[in-house]
């Protein structure tokens, strides 16, 4: 959440659905010193806690999150991790351990590297997943646990922590057995007649009689090409031979993996080790040749090659599936011409926040009845009232002009706008147009008298009065021009 | 001559979150607008014509009855009846609609107006002047031939103009004139922005987003004549139409004549004479020793009344009704104004001896209003729903139905919706609307939000609380009254539309009762009251236990011995007396006499409360208050009393004799009175009062305080014949219980769920009681608790029955008692037997139910249980040894299954049964409490007044009367008994969340003794739900995992870790 994140110390809970009923999901260590704990009502821990936050859980984020903290363990610690949502990290570090100076110096290393991110991690060292599972959770100070330790290690534990489903737990307590030793005690079958073979599984790999399969976390690689050279290179048209080099290794290196690029970074290493960058991205996946070096061409200007650049890479930093498909042979009508090109270049030169499309927004008022769009979102399927007329150019801002009207609602005989005085031929009006209480107090009771008005020259003007021509409260009924007709 | 005007089309806000005035406030500006007549033309509904027509008599703008139809291929038209058969056709036309759509819709088509347009004048309301409207024109002309007409309404659109002069072409062509309108939505431009709001509700969008979904045709409001004619000076003869259509509705609700239903009349006879021969046969029976003289000259008395005020099919119904009940062996009781008569005794429908009681008629019945009667039937809550489905069946479908409620917008909705409308977070409406209370009327103030630390110069939460106060009172939808009947001769789909219920084989009138009030029609209504669910079970086990026949009329009347147990406030269970107020209050009030139970029963009621009146009555009660009348008419009116005004009708009759008002004001009053709270209607009643009261030569200051205390009655005071009605059932179900509480614990836990206890105080009770109370057996429970002999003649013990078990379906529970022929051997044996689920026999196990018969605990029985599959195999039970019983399907070796704790089969107990027959919860704790220095419930009660002590026990009622200004009520309860606990507002606030979150707590206070009754006014309190929690595993080795969250561990299963396991006591909270 970052800057937005509420103050470590005040009480913070994260909330979530079950059927009708929103309840607590996680509690921190504030919200529990006041009495609150998973499993209340949401409404119930309000309140109890005036000054509670909450928040709602994010389920999917959380074990995105896991996933990220799996890839660094991987990277980092052992080659076979995976996680063990929704909590907990399983990490093999069998034949690995030695690299950081044995088990015990690996654990140091773990949990202080997370506590100085702000994680408080509990890690047990145990011969067996399900072992170091269950006391890396309930064990209370257990570190490193010998393959003759299992048994007194799990004896005194609940059966919770078996990794059983919350059924099977509840079930074991109500029969009275609360302890691990104790259901390692009964005799197996009638036990497995009751609960089914999934207990006895468990209790096995906890005590490391059977293997246990992993579902393995990888670490998926970017596709990157690297260019070195013999000689500093500086002009920018060798730079610019040189990337299109690159970005046709990539792109043969994208094609056998069936992606395009989403972005991509260039890095320029310098001969005084500093590294310039130039980043594009593009609307859709892209493996066009030609129109990734031109994206990157353009943009290479920016680039200081300073006394010469020794090295170039090409990364895919996002990369998505892409798949040609056969255009469709219509002899009728051609396809829509595809943009995406045209907006990338636009994009990538004037900034993808200056470019968008204007929708159709369901608004009374003339000015805010457009919305801005990016410019291949899809259409929402809004439009405008063909029956009510619109302008074609809109006064931004309306242009005061000098009228005489009869009050409350007739149009205006004549109107002087820039100085020209026009007579009214025609009108229709008014279309009574409120202003939208619910944006700003000045407009509660605001209401604007719009007129289509033709002058003796046939040019027809967008009029409105502020004001509905009685109540002073609703404008200071002054007339304005708004709009031209074309 | 100035302009004329009819306004044709309106909505009021009974065109539900469409129109955003109510009536009141459409006519009153219709008449300042100097509008003839306003057409009500709610969409599809007649909801809200009889406000209308109410408000048009007090403004004096003409009501023009009408209604918009919406057909299902769009057209929209507005119908209005021309005379009496033209409404009763489109009351049909509407609950035909109704019918087909089912609740709170309606579907019509161009057919049905075909068939039913005869004498209704339609007015199109057409869109853009295109073919549609021409054919729609067309076809309308076709059916209505002279009485078709066109609107024209001014939209303030583009080409407006334009699109009213198309309009009026196609209606020439058509050969229809054109009538203008305004398609009004609210009374006053301010309103609209209400009406935005309220189209977001409906559409259930915010504001932000609603776009075009709001409202986009402009100045939906009234408008006055000149301005409709300048608008319309193009058409001038269309404004005039408005005026001729107005004229040729002539129809008026005051035509709807009532009728009764004929059914009840014996053939041959007038109602009256039928009456009057009930009326002495019920006598002979009620009075086998002969009619005493003065109840004779009392029936007779007030038979002349009913005869004069023509109400003897009224009693006639209701005396069906009660015949039909009895005669299905349900227990009634009447109450209301007329129920107090001799003549209701008579016929059976009170159980109130006015041989014993002077409960004048006359207070009841006024002769000036001409209002029918009102009779209200109180009938066993598990078996009114026979009663009205007779109803239905004798008086069939098309001439009774329910009447409806309208459930308006109240403080604590109009804040959610209008918030969630204008986007406020979700949270923030919860906070706001949390903090009021559900007796807040008066909208949430600003006050509030600051309390509540929130932002007032956040402008959406200012308009949120400024629109949402004026929302409050609107209605929101019709809803089904809970038994208010409307029973007609002719068809009633003729005088009201009807529309299907929600529940099903139910329909209800899209009037309520104070629509009914106001047309005179007779209403009976037919309530449920769980109390007398009990007191019939009572009388059966009586009967059936111990020879001992009675019902509630023939209960030994005014026993002493019941009277005693009343003034010690033993009164768990009973009706209405068992509250806490009113248990404070026994004590005090001492009673003696069943008069005393009606006052006791009336005096413990908010109005009094708030009107002061409790204190003075008990000072002159108690003799240290001389008692004083300024005048002998006050006298008159209080002297049953002593003086100060208990009841509604007292009030009445104060302002009618000493401040001059007549019968028909004194009602009104008392309506202003019941809707003193939103209206603020009373005080225009308050000067005259106090006028009047000083002119007849009272003090000023005593008017003044005469009005406040009737002002405090509210819609909360008790008339006193309902006082009297329910002061019987209170003294019926004091002497069971008294005499034998044995029936009344079995009674009153197959009633459950009712009153104000769980039915572990009950059973509590019970013991205390010297009743033995046995555990549920899978050999010898029933489904309901039962009583079984004992080894003391005349004593019975309760059996708990199957229903005490938690989650066990009745069905499973009727199987296995109906499997049990002879009794059942093992659980393999009940299995077999019964066919009753597996589920079914893992919740009697939990309840401990194998352990008497089988000796198995419950773990064993668990045990056992979850080895069994979920079919016998067939082999196996053709198999049969000689004993007749099938071998065992499995042989497995013997587990030893560790044994509960002492404490542990407690918890398990509250779990399963909600009650438990061992120890007490908190006897586990006592070592530990008392090395705390925490005495026992009982050591407080025998506690000096204001020593400082300390007690511990479960929550069992929280309550915040709203009359106690704040103040809380908390009853606990340990193994000695249970202590009261007041928590001022001060202390309340600081300790909030230990009251409201914990089971039990702990207390500490000063000791407070007013006679009899001990409170403790507590200055600290505790939370110890964690040690009640801990109470199951208490004596074993291991501690508890640390860390809840780390046991909550997926989420799902909805319990947490300490309520799963550990003792959920449900505290039941009042408010």
């Amino acid at each position: 959440m970052g800057a937005s994140a509420p103050p470590p110390d005040a009480p913070l809970v994260l909330v979530g659905r079950d059927g009708r009923k929103r309840m607590v999901l996680a509690a921190d260590a504030a919200a529990q010193g006041f009495g609150l704990h998973p499993g209340m009502a949401v409404a119930k821990a309000q309140a109890l806690v005036a000054e509670l936050t909450v928040m709602d859980a994010d389920r999917e984020a959380d074990d995105r999150a896991l996933d990220r903290l799996a890839l660094w363990a991987l990277r980092r610690y052992a080659p076979i991790v995976a996680p063990d949502p929704p909590d907990g990290l399983m990490i093999d570090i069998a034949g690995a351990s030695h690299l950081k100076g044995g088990e015990a110096a690996l654990l140091d290393d773990l949990t202080g590297r997370l506590a100085s991110a702000g994680i408080h991690a509990r890690a047990v060292v145990a011969p067996s997943y399900g072992a170091a599972h269950a006391l890396a959770r309930f064990g209370g100070g257990a570190r490193l646990v010998a393959e003759d330790e299992i048994a007194d290690r799990l004896s005194p534990l609940p059966v919770a922590a078996l990794r059983l489903t919350p059924v099977t737990v509840e079930g074991l307590r109500r029969l009275g057995f609360d302890r691990i030793d104790e259901l390692a005690a009964a005799p197996r079958a009638p036990l497995t007649l009751r609960f089914g073979p999934e207990l006895g599984r468990r209790l096995d790999q906890a005590y490391g009689r059977v293997e246990e399969p992993f579902e393995l976390m990888t670490a998926a690689e970017l596709v990157r090409v690297v260019r070195d050279f013999a000689e500093p290179i500086g002009a920018p048209e060798t730079l610019a031979r040189y990337t299109g080099k690159l970005v046709v290794q990539l792109c043969e290196a994208l094609e056998e993996k069936r992606l395009g690029a989403r972005k991509l970074d260039l890095l320029f290493h310098r001969v005084d080790n500093r590294v310039e960058a130039v980043r594009i991205g593009t609307a859709k996946p892209v493996r066009d040749v030609r129109r990734l070096t031109r994206l990157l061409c353009d943009k290479i200007e920016t680039v200081a090659p300073g006394f010469g650049i020794e090295r170039m890479t090409l990364t895919a930093a996002v990369a998505e599936p892409l798949h040609y498909r056969a255009g469709a042979s219509s002899l009728v009508e051609a396809a829509p011409a595809d943009v995406s090109e045209l907006i990338d270049t636009l994009a990538n030169r004037i900034g993808a926040n200056r470019l968008y499309r204007l929708a159709p927004r369901e608004s009374d008022v003339p000015e805010r009845c457009l919305s801005r769009l990016a410019p291949l979102a899809p259409a929402d399927g809004r439009t405008w009232p063909v029956d009510w007329p619109r302008p074609s150019r809109l006064l931004d801002p309306p242009e005061l002009v000098e009228a005489m009207a009869l009050l409350p609602d007739h149009p205006p005989a004549a109107f002087t706008w820039r100085g020209e005085r026009r007579r009214v031929m025609r009108a229709d009006g008014p279309e009574r147009i409120f202003g939208e209480w619910w944006t700003r107090d000045a407009e509660l009771e605001a209401v604007r008298d719009y007129f289509q008005v033709e002058d003796e020259a046939g040019e027809r003007f967008w009029l409105y009065r502020a004001g509905d021509g009685e109540d002073p409260h609703t404008g200071s009924h002054r007339w304005f021009l708004h709009g031209l007709f074309g | 001559m100035s302009a004329r005007y009819a306004e044709l089309q309106c909505a009021s806000h009974f065109s539900f979150l469409r129109g955003a005035s109510s009536a009141d406030e459409l006519f009153s500006q219709a008449a300042v607008l100097g509008i003839e007549a306003l057409a009500i033309t709610d969409r599809n509904s007649l909801a809200g014509i009889v406000r209308a027509h109410e408000e048009a008599k007090a403004t004096g703008v003409r009501l023009i009855v009408g209604a918009r139809l919406v057909l299902t291929d769009g057209t929209e038209l507005l119908v209005y009846p021309t005379d009496r058969p033209a409404y009763a056709r489109l009351c049909r036309l509407l609950s035909l609609g109704k019918g087909r759509a089912g609740k709170a819709k309606c579907e019509l088509h161009w057919d049905d107006v075909a068939a039913w347009n005869e004498g209704l004048i339609a007015v199109l309301v057409p869109d853009e002047a295109d073919d549609l409207t021409a054919r729609r024109l067309r076809r309308l002309a076709d059916l209505f031939g002279d009485r078709a007409y066109c609107a024209l309404t001014l939209r303030r659109r583009p080409r407006d103009h334009l699109r009213l002069h198309g309009l009026s072409n196609l209606a020439s062509a058509a050969r229809v004139p054109t009538v203008a309108t305004n398609d009004v939505l609210f009374h006053h431009p301010y309103r609209r922005v209400l009406q935005d709001v309220v189209t977001c509700i409906r559409e259930g969008v915010t504001i932000d987003d609603a776009g075009f979904v709001r409202n986009r045709h402009a100045d939906r409001y009234l408008k006055p004549p000149e301005e409709m004619a300048r608008l319309f000076r193009l058409w001038p003869e269309a404004v005039a139409r408005s005026v001729e259509v107005a004229e040729r509705c002539r129809f008026s609700l005051d035509e709807l004549a009532y009728q009764y239903p004929h059914e009840v009349v014996e053939h041959g006879l007038s109602a009256q004479a039928t009456l009057e021969k009930r009326t002495w046969e019920g006598a002979a029976e009620r009075y086998p020793e002969g009619l005493p003289d003065e109840v004779a000259a009392t029936l007779r008395h007030e038979l002349t009344l009913i005869a004069s005020l023509d109400y003897a099919p009224y009693f006639l119904t209701v005396d069906a009704i009660v015949r039909q009940a009895r005669k299905l062996g349900i227990l009634c009781q009447g109450r209301g104004s007329a129920a107090n008569s001799a003549v209701c005794f008579v016929l059976g429908v009170t159980s109130i001896d006015p041989g014993r009681n002077d409960l004048l008629f006359e207070r009841f019945v006024s002769q000036e209003r001409k209002e029918p009667p009102d009779i209200d039937v109180d009938f066993e809550h598990e078996r009114r729903e026979e009663v009205i489905q007779w109803v239905y069946e004798t008086y069939g479908r098309h001439r009774a139905a329910l009447c409806s409620t309208v459930i308006r917008y109240r403080a604590k909705g109009a804040l959610r919706d209008v918030g969630k409308a204008l986007g406020l977070p979700e949270d923030m409406i919860g906070l706001l609307s949390k903090q009021l209370g559900h007796w807040a009327t008066e909208g949430a103030g600003e006050k509030l939000a600051s309390e509540l630390n929130l932002n007032m110069a956040d402008r959406r939460l200012r308009l949120t609380l400024e629109l949402a106060r004026e929302l409050i009172g609107a209605p929101r939808h019709l809803s089904q009254h809970p038994g208010g009947f409307v029973l007609t001769e002719d068809r009633l789909d003729e005088l009201v539309p009807i529309e299907p219920a929600a529940m099903e084989d139910r329909q209800v009138i899209e009037w309520d009762k104070d629509d009914i009030d106001a047309l005179k029609f007779m209403k009976v209504d037919v309530l449920a009251l769980g109390m007398l669910s009990c007191m019939r079970r009572g009388f059966d086990l009586l009967r059936e236990h111990k020879g001992v026949d009675l019902d509630l009329a023939t209960i030994p009347a005014e026993d002493p011995r019941t009277y005693a147990m009343i003034r010690k406030a033993d009164t768990l269970g009973v009706f209405q007396i068992e509250s806490r107020a009113q248990m404070a209050m026994l004590p005090r009030m001492k009673p003696r006499t069943f008069y005393d139970l009606v006052i006791e029963v009336a005096i413990v009621r908010p109005g009094p409360i708030q009107g002061d009146m409790v204190h003075p009555y008990l000072r002159r009660r108690e003799g240290r208050e001389p008692v004083d009348y300024p005048t002998p008419e006050l006298e008159r009116v209080l002297g049953k009393t002593l003086g100060v005004p208990l009841f509604q009708e007292q009030a009445m009759r104060v302002a009618i004799e000493c401040a001059g008002f007549t019968p028909g004001e004194a009602d009104q009053l008392r309506r202003a009175m019941a809707t003193f709270k939103h209206t603020g209607g009373v005080s225009a009643f308050g000067g005259k009062l106090i006028q009047g009261m000083v002119a007849r030569g009272y003090t000023e200051e005593f008017a003044t305080r005469t009005f406040n205390q009737l002002e405090g009655f509210g819609s909360y005071g008790f008339p006193e014949s309902h006082a009297a009605s329910f002061a019987l059932i209170a003294y019926a179900s004091s002497w069971l219980k008294c005499w034998h509480p044995d029936v009344f614990c079995a009674a009153l836990l197959n009633a459950q769920p009712m009153g104000f206890y769980a039915p572990a105080q009950i059973v509590r009770d019970a013991r205390e009681h010297g009743v033995e109370v046995r555990p549920v057996c899978i050999n010898a429970s029933r489904w309901d608790c039962t009583l079984e002999s004992t080894d003391r003649p005349g004593a019975f013990a309760v059996r708990l029955g199957l229903r005490m078990v938690t989650g066990l379906a009745n069905s499973d529970g009727a199987a296995l008692v109906a499997g049990r022929d002879r009794p059942y051997a093992d659980i393999d044996d009940v299995w077999r037997r019964s066919g009753a689920e597996v589920s079914a026999l893992v919740r009697l196990a939990e309840a401990d139910g194998f352990r008497a018969a089988f000796g198995l605990a419950r773990r064993e029985a668990l045990w056992a249980i979850q080895a069994l599959r979920d079919e016998p195999l067939p082999l196996f039970a053709a198999a049969a040894g000689d004993d007749g019983r099938p071998p065992p399907e499995i042989n497995e070796e013997a587990v030893a299954l560790k044994a509960m704790t002492a404490g542990r089969e407690v918890v398990e107990d509250y779990q399963h049964v909600g009650l438990s027959l061992r120890r007490h919860p908190v006897a586990f704790l006592r070592d530990e409490l008392a090395g705390e220095a925490i005495v026992t419930c009982a050591q407080a009660q025998g506690t000096r007044d204001g020593r400082l002590t300390k007690i511990a026990g479960l929550v069992l009622v929280r309550q915040k009367p709203g009359s106690a200004k704040g103040v809380m009520f908390i009853t606990i309860e340990d193994e000695t008994g249970v202590a009261n606990l007041v928590v001022w507002p001060d202390i309340y606030e600081k300790h909030r969340r230990v009251i409201l979150g914990s089971s039990m707590i702990a207390v500490q206070g000063c000791v407070q003794r007013e006679g009899d009754v001990v409170h403790l006014v507590a200055a600290k309190l505790f939370d110890l739900s964690d040690r009640l929690g801990r109470i199951g595993e208490k004596d074993d080795a291991f501690p508890l995992p640390h860390g809840r969250g780390d046991e909550f561990h997926h989420g799902s299963s909805g319990s947490d870790a300490r309520e799963g396991r550990g003792l959920r006591i449900k505290p039941r909270d009042f408010r």
